[in-house]
């Protein structure tokens, strides 16, 4: 593993412009991803996930706005690191899928309806400066294969003679089309039904070995994300809370809203346990509360959880979480002796 | 797993005539056209029932007039009468109704009554392709400005441009169709004497002999701008508030973000991602315009004296001329079946999910 992160999020805040003021949906979020690397963003609707990924490739909506930060990339032609956030147009127009390609949420809409899925491969490729259409159509169809779609028939077809999960898979394949060093996906099972699921498990964890890139998803699948990820971070209310290697957080979790998350989804495979849900809602971003966010809603809440935020600080190797009393928590589940996941 | 599925079409291998003929009547094409003859046969039958079957229907009508203007029998009246609508009115009703549809199908309309023994089709030949000519144009160049302008101000939404169109689009559809043309020529003729409106009659100067000369062409052009103007006046904001409405919406699509996070180049994104996609919903509106052509003239054409065949139904229904506005409605009903037929077909090369059927 190379110790030159592919991309390094450096205190970036976003913020949307809302009629009540100003929504803070990232607020100094900081991490880095390795190359071959894949990191789980993990969440409740609203927390700030999509936002963070779109302000990745700089895809955000007019209203919102990054008001500081760095999205630092190195890899591909670049060298060294270089801020995506400072990228002219034409440099970003090149940096987007030729380095970091965004796979989006809803795959049944993400693809043009009047076009052929072939002129939307050949128009990405075009688009960066690959003219040669016989050798795309080769990459994409192998890409196709990859992606266990039946090649020469999806190419040729219209977005809407295809299902749910078979352009999901397009999406995915496309992608890959051209070699990122990045890819993020965003959702990307949360319409499909379960053996689609896995099929697309499958063949992420297939790909990622075989071409090499770094991955980021944002979900709020935590079977998923156990599975695929091998660090996890955590968002509520636009901030990281918890930020770890994929054993750690998920069988000693830091910080009790994972906690919470985990204690709300059914364990299939250990003892029954009782299902928890974390009550009440995520806070007001416009006017984020003193202190800790997650106070009201926390079931450890102390005195000086309102007053002060906890910083997010090292708690353990590689393991962060921004709690004051991390250590109090209740060890979820033993840890089994496993080796930590190692990247390949 | 739907990845082994084949294509549909792979088990026929061996075509027979049915399956061909099958194949043949569920292609979009001619199914478009069969349901297009259906409809027009259906217009001309219940024309004939019309005008033929009602009580104090034309036919009788006009032969009273005749026995009462000119002193002659009835029955010349009824001879004088089958002349001019090419049909024999003592046959049988069934003989009558193929009379009619045999004559409809050699181009044989009847003989005008206002304008002694012109056959209708003459007349029509004559007045119809100025009025498809002008108002075609004002249509055509309406429907593209239109499209640009709507998508420009739905990329430069809330600018002052979006703000000035918009307000100058509104203002232009309120106001009256019968105003535009008068202050057209107020303004251009009188006030800026910009042309000589006063004599300007007709669709091109009478000093010139047709043809393709660039003096003629030049001024069947002159001739026709202020019509044309008058319609892209009165249209323009229409199309353009339905563009950007449309365009807007299509903004927010999830595969125009996808194709910007693909680093698709602007112009691509423009052109193929987001107008095509707005401009789909336009072409249905644009079918029922483009039907609407014939009739939809006759208040430019009276104001601008303008010779097409919107002032000759106008005529024809002050003079009571039954042959001739048979022949026009026919003409409207022919242009309305055909322009939504070609949109149909547009639509569906423009469209992919509406070539149902196709095999494909």
């Amino acid at each position: 593993m190379t110790h030159q992160p592919v991309l390094s999020i450096q205190n970036l805040h976003v913020e949307y412009t809302a009629r009540r003021g100003k929504v803070k949906a990232v607020r100094d979020v900081s991490f880095d991803v390795f190359p071959g690397e894949t990191v789980a963003v993990i969440g409740e609707s609203g927390c700030g996930k999509t936002t963070l990924a779109l302000a990745l490739v700089r895809l955000l909506a007019r209203s919102a706005k990054i008001t500081g930060g760095k999205v630092l990339f190195q890899g591909g032609k670049y060298s060294a690191p270089i801020d995506v956030l400072r990228l002219n147009r034409r440099q970003l127009r090149a940096f987007r899928w030729r380095n970091c390609a965004m796979v989006f949420q809803s795959a049944l809409n993400a693809l043009n309806p009047v076009l052929k899925v072939s002129a939307q491969v050949q128009d990405t490729a075009r688009a960066h400066g690959e003219h040669d259409a016989k050798q795309i159509e080769e990459r994409a169809l192998w890409l196709f294969q990859q992606v266990r779609l039946d090649p020469r028939r999806v190419y040729d077809a219209y977005p809407h003679e295809l299902s749910g999960g078979m352009r999901q898979r397009v999406l995915l394949a496309l992608g890959l089309l051209l070699d990122p060093q990045v890819v993020i996906l965003d959702e990307p099972t949360t319409a499909l039904d379960v053996l689609t699921q896995r099929t697309i498990i499958e063949v992420l964890k297939r790909l990622r070995e075989e071409m090499g890139f770094a991955l980021i998803f944002i979900s709020h699948d935590l079977s998923m994300a156990a599975e695929l990820a091998h660090r996890i971070v955590t968002m509520y209310a636009g901030n990281i809370v918890e930020i770890g290697q994929v054993n750690e957080v998920f069988y000693q979790p830091k910080h009790p809203y994972t906690l919470g998350l985990m204690r709300a989804v059914p364990n299939l495979s250990g003892q029954r346990t009782d299902l928890i849900s974390i009550h009440g809602s995520p806070p007001d971003l416009i006017d984020p509360p003193h202190g800790c966010a997650f106070a009201p809603r926390c079931a450890y809440v102390q005195p000086i959880c309102h007053q002060q935020a906890p910083p997010l600080e090292m708690r353990a190797t590689d393991h962060a979480s921004a709690c004051h009393f991390w250590d109090q928590l209740p060890i979820l589940r033993e840890m089994p002796a496993l080796q930590p996941k190692a990247i390949d | 797993m739907d990845a082994s599925l084949s294509t549909a079409s792979s088990d026929a291998s061996a075509p027979t005539l049915r399956s061909r003929l099958a194949r043949f009547f569920k292609s979009y094409l001619v199914r478009s056209l069969l349901q297009a003859l259906f409809t027009v046969w259906l217009v001309l039958t219940v024309t004939f029932v019309l005008i033929r079957l009602m009580p104090g229907n034309p036919v009788e009508v006009f032969v009273d007039r005749l026995v009462s203007d000119q002193g002659i029998t009835r029955e010349e009246a009824l001879a004088q009468a089958a002349a001019m609508f090419s049909v024999d009115f003592n046959a049988p009703i069934h003989e009558q109704y193929l009379q009619y549809l045999g004559n409809l199908v050699r181009g044989d309309l009847g003989v005008s009554i206002s304008s002694t023994n012109t056959p209708v089709i003459e007349i029509i030949a004559r007045f119809l392709p100025w009025t498809l000519f002008s108002v075609g144009l004002g249509l055509l160049i309406s429907f593209i400005l239109g499209l640009l302008i709507g998508m420009l101000m739905a990329y430069w939404r809330n600018s002052i441009f979006d703000v000035a169109v918009s307000t100058l689009a509104s203002f232009l559809s309120s106001i009256p169709n019968y105003l535009l043309p008068i202050i057209l020529i107020y303004l251009i003729g009188v006030q800026w004497k910009l042309l000589p409106v006063a004599r300007m009659r007709g669709t091109y100067d009478p000093r010139l002999t047709p043809g393709f000369s660039i003096e003629f062409i030049a001024s069947v052009l002159l001739y026709a701008m202020l019509p044309v103007l008058t319609y892209v006046l009165s249209q323009v904001g229409h199309w353009a508030l339905s563009m950007k409405n449309s365009t807007l919406s299509v903004m927010g699509e999830e595969y125009v973000n996808a194709a910007h996070a693909r680093g698709l180049p602007q112009r691509r994104i423009l052109v193929a991602y987001v107008g095509r996609n707005a401009s789909l919903p336009l072409f249905t509106q644009l079918a029922l315009s483009v039907g609407a052509v014939v009739g939809g003239a006759i208040i430019i054409e009276l104001f601008f004296l303008y010779q097409g065949i919107g002032v000759r139904l106008f005529e024809a229904i002050g003079a009571r001329d039954y042959p001739l506005m048979q022949g026009i409605f026919l003409m409207i009903t022919l242009s309305t079946v055909l322009a939504n037929l070609l949109a149909d077909l547009l639509y569906s090369q423009l469209d992919p999910r509406v070539r149902l059927g196709t095999g494909k």
